[in-house]
């Protein structure tokens, strides 16, 4: 089965590149056989379509620095490129600062003793950093509209993610004539649940249905909630007696060598690229938890050539330079394409920001009795598998090139309090906000320590979406605290 | 367990560890320093970072130059790298009353030894290619203004300090204190009772509770300011910039991301949480003077507490009630007046001698009436 519609031609690095019509950019670049589409800040690593790591979906379209690849749609004639490249993404030299030591640029940008403030060399190499640091490159004119003017919805019930729990719940509250929103990330409800064979439950007609938005933040105690749709419309300030936080679980990339590498990446990817036609993904292994089998029986059904399933335990390391090229148990495997299938873990953001409190610092309470978390959202998390040395080489936030060894080497330093690990390291601090960063993190503070850790630094709204233009245009719809 | 210091400095901050730092400088090298939370958690990791000299009143302008100029030479004193830099402040007018304020203070700013000047919107555009030159009608621009990341100021505070001989203690309140007649003899941390001659509160936004904890009255109450950090972009602003018309602030960090907050007038809150309010009105002043940011996607938002005055200004200085009792307390531009404020007040403390600089700012400047008027700052009025 491969995606509806004609092809159509964009441009990709300067070349014209004919591409599947239909998908994401990521996925038909993906597709296509272009699995690097960004890289790591510090050291130019290549990263790609993941399900983990925003920053592996970050492009210039259309001149818009920083878009999210895996939500813009291909359109005939769009211009996409490799940011944070000199001099053209075409020809990118930076490539070469993949070979600086990683020790090397440990900590922030910023850290450094070789070229102190209050000297001229200082200045010159601060202007050196930004621009290594700086990213995509964003026009001083603008070319997108500077206000997208928001919209104010008022419900009963607030219902966050479309999948067949956060649907159970939405039709049950409709059915008894409540006032229901459901937001999804999705561009339908359901989306994982069809991609695994399972007939969903309609969605109640009753119920007003917000796809393709990100729920960003919730204020006011678990009052308000700020979503808003990734294509850069109207953002939505939403107001709920009521939240059901139905969001599910998410797979964790296992800690090893090579598991930010392109071409590593979830089960809810891998399904969904699979379902467009199997063969990009090329001979596939599949590690996880327990639903490992059932993930590899559908990669299956749908064409792709699954060479190994093991538990995630079993792997020690990924291979490949720029794109992976086999799984290493206790021999290695040859593969294009490393599926995991767990550990599955809840993103703690939504849930972290309506109970957040604390005067010193914001830690995790109880949540309100208004807001609950339905289905596999409530249930435990698994735990992160330490494949012992291992995984030292291990990414735990690729954004910022912040290796476990990293944070292993702080914690020895006798720095182990967690919001002063991000500070120095800056890990979770990019788009991604901490997931699966501070997980990943966690698991090498619990392994140190030997204990489990539910401590995590605070989580920060908004989290993945919103613009400064759809943030704008929410002025006016909700009262300041009198 | 008990322990002797001859000076006790109740909290970690900015303040705090450039006052314990200028101790240490001024040869009182067996400072304390204690802190309830942790290191960079307060107000000195969650500011905007950015360091000017010129303001609109003489007291401000006077205390803050000399801030800047340390700030300038701060990463010789500390033998650290603070990453300060000075790209240069733009304080931009976008009303007629506003700019005419602006206007009135340039002489002020050269008396006190400041390169300042005003800029017609032509010279504002050259210098921020990406503002809208509809937005604005003109700034002052102070060249050696500029912003320093709190991380490496932090880090050169505390590893200097240290290396002077500051003991310095995270995650450990101060629990009580004893006290005899009007002096403090004992601060007592949990199980720790440390005998000390002189105690200086520098709490950030729990310097009122602190002073209750103490039995010292600090004029004032906690006040929640939010910020918020833009997607990294390559170099898009070049200047710190505030834009008082707006309550806002901003600046583009070394790592590209956009940092800078605005403020709304509402009720003061007491939470580290954020609300929608302020994101808007952020987002809103960004768009209107820099529509291209509008594209950019927000990274991450937060609050921070600071400790409110009537009149906004520091308190800093001896406390009138309790004899052995210094304050650095009721910042809200704390971060770059941090160095000027350990400086002076080390002094004081050290040599009982009150700079002219610091004078205006003593702590019971409300009791006599003599509050210090200041109109250029960027924050919202409370009742």
């Amino acid at each position: 089965m491969r995606a509806a519609g004609p092809g159509c031609v964009i441009n990709w690095n300067g070349e014209p590149l004919q591409v599947s019509a239909g998908e994401s950019v990521a996925a038909a670049l993906f597709r296509a056989g272009h699995l690097q589409l960004a890289a790591t800040r510090k050291r130019h690593r290549p990263l790609g379509l993941s399900g983990s790591f925003i920053q592996g979906v970050l492009g210039d379209v259309d001149g818009i620095p920083n878009a999210r690849l895996d939500q813009v749609t291909v359109r005939d004639g769009m211009h996409v490129a490799r940011q944070n490249t000199w001099p053209s993404s075409h020809f990118d030299l930076l490539k070469l600062l993949r070979l600086v030591p990683a020790r090397l640029v440990r900590g922030g940008f910023e850290h450094t003793r070789l070229m102190p403030s209050g000297t001229r060399r200082y200045l010159v190499w601060e202007r050196l950093l930004a621009f290594l640091a700086g990213e995509g490159t964003l026009s001083p004119v603008p070319a997108a509209p500077a206000v997208v003017a928001g919209r104010r919805i008022d419900c009963d019930l607030l219902v966050i993610g479309g999948g067949p729990e956060g649907i159970g719940t939405a039709n049950a509250a409709a059915h008894a004539g409540r006032d229901v929103v459901l937001v999804t990330r999705g561009s339908a409800p359901a989306r994982f649940a069809r991609l695994m064979g399972i007939t969903e439950t309609a969605l109640d007609s009753r119920v007003t249905l917000l796809t393709a938005h990100e729920a960003c933040a919730i204020y006011r105690q678990g009052h308000l909630v700020l979503a808003a749709p990734g294509d850069g419309g109207p953002a939505v300030a939403i107001g709920s007696n009521e939240i059901v936080l139905a969001t599910g679980k998410h797979s964790l990339p296992p800690l090893v060598r090579g598991n930010t590498l392109p071409g590593v990446m979830d089960a809810a990817t891998a399904l969904a690229l699979a379902a467009g036609g199997a063969a990009c993904l090329g001979r596939v292994v599949v590690v996880g938890t327990e639903t490992r089998e059932a993930i590899a029986a559908r990669l299956h059904s749908l064409g792709a050539a699954v060479a190994e399933i093991r538990a995630v335990a079993e792997l020690k390391a990924i291979k490949g330079w720029n794109r992976v090229t086999g799984a290493v148990f206790e021999h290695a495997v040859p593969c294009q394409t490393v599926v995991h299938a767990g550990p599955w873990r809840s993103d703690p953001n939504l849930s972290f920001q309506a109970s957040g409190d604390g005067l010193l610092r914001l830690s995790a309470d109880a949540l309100p009795a208004h807001v609950r978390m339905v289905g596999s959202a409530a249930a435990p998390d698994e735990r992160i598998h330490w494949p012992g040395k291992h995984a030292l080489d291990a990414d735990v936030c690729p954004c910022m090139d912040v290796s476990a060894r990293e944070i292993a080497d702080l914690l020895r330093a006798g720095v182990t309090h967690v919001e002063e690990i991000k500070r120095q390291t800056s890990a979770g601090m990019g788009p991604c906000q901490g997931f699966p960063c501070w997980e990943l993190m966690a698991a090498v503070i619990e392994n140190a320590a030997g204990a489990p850790l539910a401590d995590r630094p605070s989580h920060r709204g908004p989290r993945r979406a919103i613009t400064v233009a759809q943030a704008a245009g929410l002025s006016g719809l909700v009262d300041p605290l009198k | 367990m008990q322990s002797n210091h001859s000076i006790v400095i109740i909290g970690g901050g900015i303040q705090g560890l450039s006052i314990a730092f200028n101790l240490a400088r001024l040869g009182v090298r067996d400072v304390r320093v204690l802190d309830a939370g942790y290191f960079q958690g307060g107000a000195s990791g969650r500011n905007g970072t950015l360091i000017r000299g010129g303001f609109g009143s003489p007291e401000w302008t006077g205390f803050f130059a000399h801030s800047n100029r340390l700030w300038a030479e701060l990463s010789a004193t500390l033998g650290e790298n603070v990453m300060f830099t000075p790209r240069g402040y733009l304080v931009i007018a976008q009303k007629a009353e506003t700019l005419a304020r602006l206007d009135g203070m340039r002489d002020l700013h050269r008396e006190h030894g400041l390169q300042s000047d005003l800029l017609a919107v032509r010279r504002i555009k050259e210098l921020e290619p990406a503002i809208d030159e509809h937005a604005v009608l003109g700034a002052i621009y102070l060249k050696g203004g500029g912003a320093a990341p709190h991380h490496a100021a932090m880090k050169g505070y505390l590893a200097a300090s240290r290396r002077l001989g500051a003991r310095i203690d995270y995650q450990r309140p101060v629990t009580a204190v004893e006290r005899s007649g009007d002096r403090i003899t004992t601060v007592i941390a949990g199980d720790e009772r440390i005998a000390c001659e002189k105690v200086v509160i520098a709490g950030g936004a729990y310097s009122p509770a602190i002073g209750k904890l103490v039995g010292a009255e600090i004029p004032g109450f906690p006040i929640r300011i939010e910020a918020m950090a833009l997607e990294p972009v390559r170099p898009v602003i070049r200047s710190a910039i505030a834009l008082p018309d707006r309550l806002c602030y901003m600046h583009q960090t070394a790592r590209g991301e956009i940092v800078g907050g605005a403020e709304v007038p509402e009720k003061p809150q007491v939470t580290l949480n954020t609300d929608i309010c302020a994101l808007a009105a952020t987002a809103a002043a960004y768009a209107e003077v820099f529509p291209a940011l509008g594209a950019l996607r927000i990274l991450r938002h937060w609050a921070g507490m600071l400790h409110a005055t009537a009149d906004w200004g520091p308190l800093l200085g001896q406390h009138p009630d309790v004899g052995n009792l210094w304050v650095s307390a009721g910042w809200s531009y704390g971060f770059a007046g941090a160095p000027a404020a350990g400086d002076l007040l080390a002094r004081a403390i050290v040599t009982g001698e009150v700079d002219s600089r610091m004078a205006p700012f003593a702590v019971d400047r409300f009791r006599r009436n003599q509050p210090v008027v200041e109109g250029a700052i960027v924050l919202a009025p409370v009742d």
